[in-house]
């Protein structure tokens, strides 16, 4: 499902070369959840990124589902973020003048593979399954933090993504809200087979998975599959 | 994508102090062009119709008649002396551009006002003249015949009734609006050959109606010639005539006042490109504060082109607001100025001619667009510079 090969990020800064990835090869197979462990600045968040096609890495490459992701056109990696990734950031990152309902149903909106009305009416489902179905009219400002962050699940799954990408999802919430998170994952993993790999600073969180990569330094120090 | 459109309006809203000045700005920008455009242009055809108005430069007259000077017309009051009709004509004198012929005569018991009435009955060349037709403020639907009359502003009947002049019927043909000068308030205008008709009927037959003979001419410069040229040429040319000119040179006055309205042009143009910039920067601070908007869009799979889109619809919504604000704000201070400075010209017998309103809204319409055009293309750069980075950057508020 997911490989990279050799993939690198550096940055120039006034310091000279910052190198945030260093020659990194990793292989998640489909349908399994891995973590991605480290501490703060270990590059687990410039990985994720490079894998989620949000960030050109400066050498390698990233295969998912077979496609050479930092080798497609603009429109089509667009495409890819649509239709192949979801995406989860360790922020508040619903748009605040969008309702919930608009918020999930917009990645589709913007791939236009299926109508309005089917779209919507897909993203109400979404959001009935994340305990949200009271809220389909609400704005982010109106719900709790976790609530939001399942909302944010919600819109990342609208177009059925082959692969879910959650980048430390519960740093900022409680830790009931956290356990809650984390269900809604590894539901979505276990019951639809969505490829899910989390990045986290939590090794409590990340023996939840079944393969953790441990990062330090920009390097892989240790990758292990817990269960097969 | 309605989503997208409802986004920029959205934003537009969220912050709404910003919009708003946003908007304000570019309506007075508008609005400003707008007005003076139309303005300037009205100011041009109304140059052209007062200038075309004042006509003459110069009049030629023989010496010893009395002449009016105003500022805004040149008169010869009635005299018994002439001039040849083809004087200048016969002179050939290259700094006249044009010459207009007149006959004037002062009849009493023409059957005109009250019997001892003073009446100044002037002939035209209705091929040649440029000083009294252009101050017809009402005519018939025809051009001038023999018979017809054109009254002076003071003198009143109904167009197209009949009037008698010395028991001969004639029809009034027009009504000049008002010069503020004697002799053409009091005065019957007509055709030469419908005052020579009259000859007959007066007491005693003037001389200028003599076949071949004129009171004066006015007369128009040739473009590039001075009026001490014409003057020298003519007095060299004509024996037994005097040349008057007017208080000012109105072929300065013109040149004068149309290298100000270019210039005026000009600043109105510097202006709007001043509005561009800071449309251009105000949106490139928006794109800075919104990256992290825009990079979620990109991560969730928004296109370059629909993420420019909605930043450009945005820029356009407000500078399209603003431009037909600004549209709006111009014609409420045109009214001002019909109700002010132009109602106290026209007073004056100064003509303002306003542009008709085909006219008036393709300059409406221009301005909205234009206003459209500079958000359009103050938005569009920092919205493509913004849409090339990468995702990750803007989401984390980098670079």
């Amino acid at each position: 499902m997911l490989a990279c090969r050799q993939v690198s990020k550096s940055y120039k800064t006034e310091r000279g070369l910052v190198t945030a990835v260093a020659g990194i090869d990793l292989d998640v197979a489909a349908g399994r959840f891995a973590a991605i462990i480290g501490r703060s600045g270990s590059g687990k968040s410039t990985l994720m990124a490079m894998v989620g096609g949000l960030s050109r890495p400066s050498a390698g490459s990233v295969i998912v589902d077979g496609t050479d992701v930092w080798a497609l056109s603009d429109n089509a990696l667009a495409a890819f973020r649509n239709e192949k990734v979801g995406y989860v950031f360790q922020f508040a990152s619903l748009l605040p003048t969008l309702r919930l309902i608009d918020n999930v149903a917009l990645p589709a909106l913007l791939g236009r593979r299926h109508g309005a009305s089917g779209t919507y009416a897909r993203a109400a489902d979404l959001l009935e399954r994340m305990g949200l179905g009271a809220y389909l009219d609400a704005y982010p400002s109106e719900i709790s933090a976790g609530e939001q962050r399942r909302a944010a699940i919600a819109r990342a799954l609208i177009n059925d993504p082959a692969l879910l990408l959650a980048d430390e999802p519960t740093s900022d919430l409680d830790e009931q809200t956290e356990i809650e998170i984390m269900e809604v994952l590894r539901a979505v993993n276990r019951e639809v087979g969505t490829t899910l790999v989390l990045v986290t600073h939590n090794l409590a969180l990340a023996e939840q998975a079944q393969q953790i990569i441990h990062i330090a330094n920009g390097g892989i120090v240790a990758n292990g599959v817990v269960v097969a | 994508m309605r989503l997208l459109a409802s986004l920029a309006l959205q934003n537009l809203g969220r912050r709404r102090a910003r919009s708003l000045l946003l908007i304000a700005a570019v309506a007075i920008g508008s609005g400003v062009v707008f007005t003076g455009a139309t303005l300037m242009r009205s100011i041009d055809d109304s140059m052209a119709v007062g200038f075309t108005r004042l006509g003459a430069d110069m009049m030629v007259v023989p010496e010893g008649a009395l002449t009016n000077i105003t500022a805004a017309l040149l008169t010869v009051e009635p005299t018994d002396l002439v001039l040849d009709a083809d004087a200048l004509d016969k002179a050939h004198l290259a700094s006249v551009g044009r010459a207009a012929p007149q006959k004037i005569v002062r009849v009493e018991h023409s059957g005109i006002g009250s019997h001892h009435d003073l009446v100044d009955l002037i002939g035209i060349d209705p091929a040649r003249d440029f000083t009294i037709q252009p101050w017809l403020k009402e005519k018939l639907n025809r051009d001038l015949r023999a018979g017809d009359v054109i009254l002076g502003a003071g003198r009143d009947a109904p167009l197209g009734s009949q009037m008698l002049i010395f028991g001969k019927p004639h029809v009034v043909y027009g009504q000049l609006g008002r010069t503020g000068v004697g002799t053409h308030e009091r005065g019957v205008f007509m055709a030469f050959e419908t005052l020579e008709a009259l000859a007959g009927s007066m007491p005693q037959r003037p001389a200028v109606l003599a076949p071949g003979k004129v009171t004066g001419f006015l007369v128009e410069l040739a473009p590039g010639s001075t009026a001490l040229q014409a003057r020298f040429a003519i007095l060299s040319a004509l024996k037994g005539a005097k040349v008057v000119t007017g208080e000012s040179s109105l072929s300065g006055i013109r040149q004068g006042l149309a290298a100000l309205l270019k210039g005026i042009l000009a600043l109105m143009g510097l202006m709007f490109a001043s509005m561009a910039v800071m449309v251009s920067v105000l949106f490139s601070a928006i794109v800075t504060e919104r990256r992290g908007e825009l990079g979620m869009l990109k991560a969730i799979g928004a296109r370059r082109s629909q993420i420019v889109g909605m930043m450009v619809a945005e820029a356009v919504i407000a500078t399209g607001v603003g431009g037909i604000l600004g549209v709006i704000l111009g014609v409420l201070v045109m009214r001002l100025y019909e109700r002010s400075l132009v109602y106290y010209l026209e007073n004056i017998g100064v003509p303002f001619v306003w542009l008709d309103l085909l006219q008036t809204v393709a300059f409406a319409a221009t301005a909205i667009v234009l206003a459209s055009a500079i958000g359009a293309l103050g938005a569009l750069y920092p919205a493509w510079r913004a849409s090339r980075r990468d995702a990750y950057d803007l989401v984390r508020g980098e670079g």
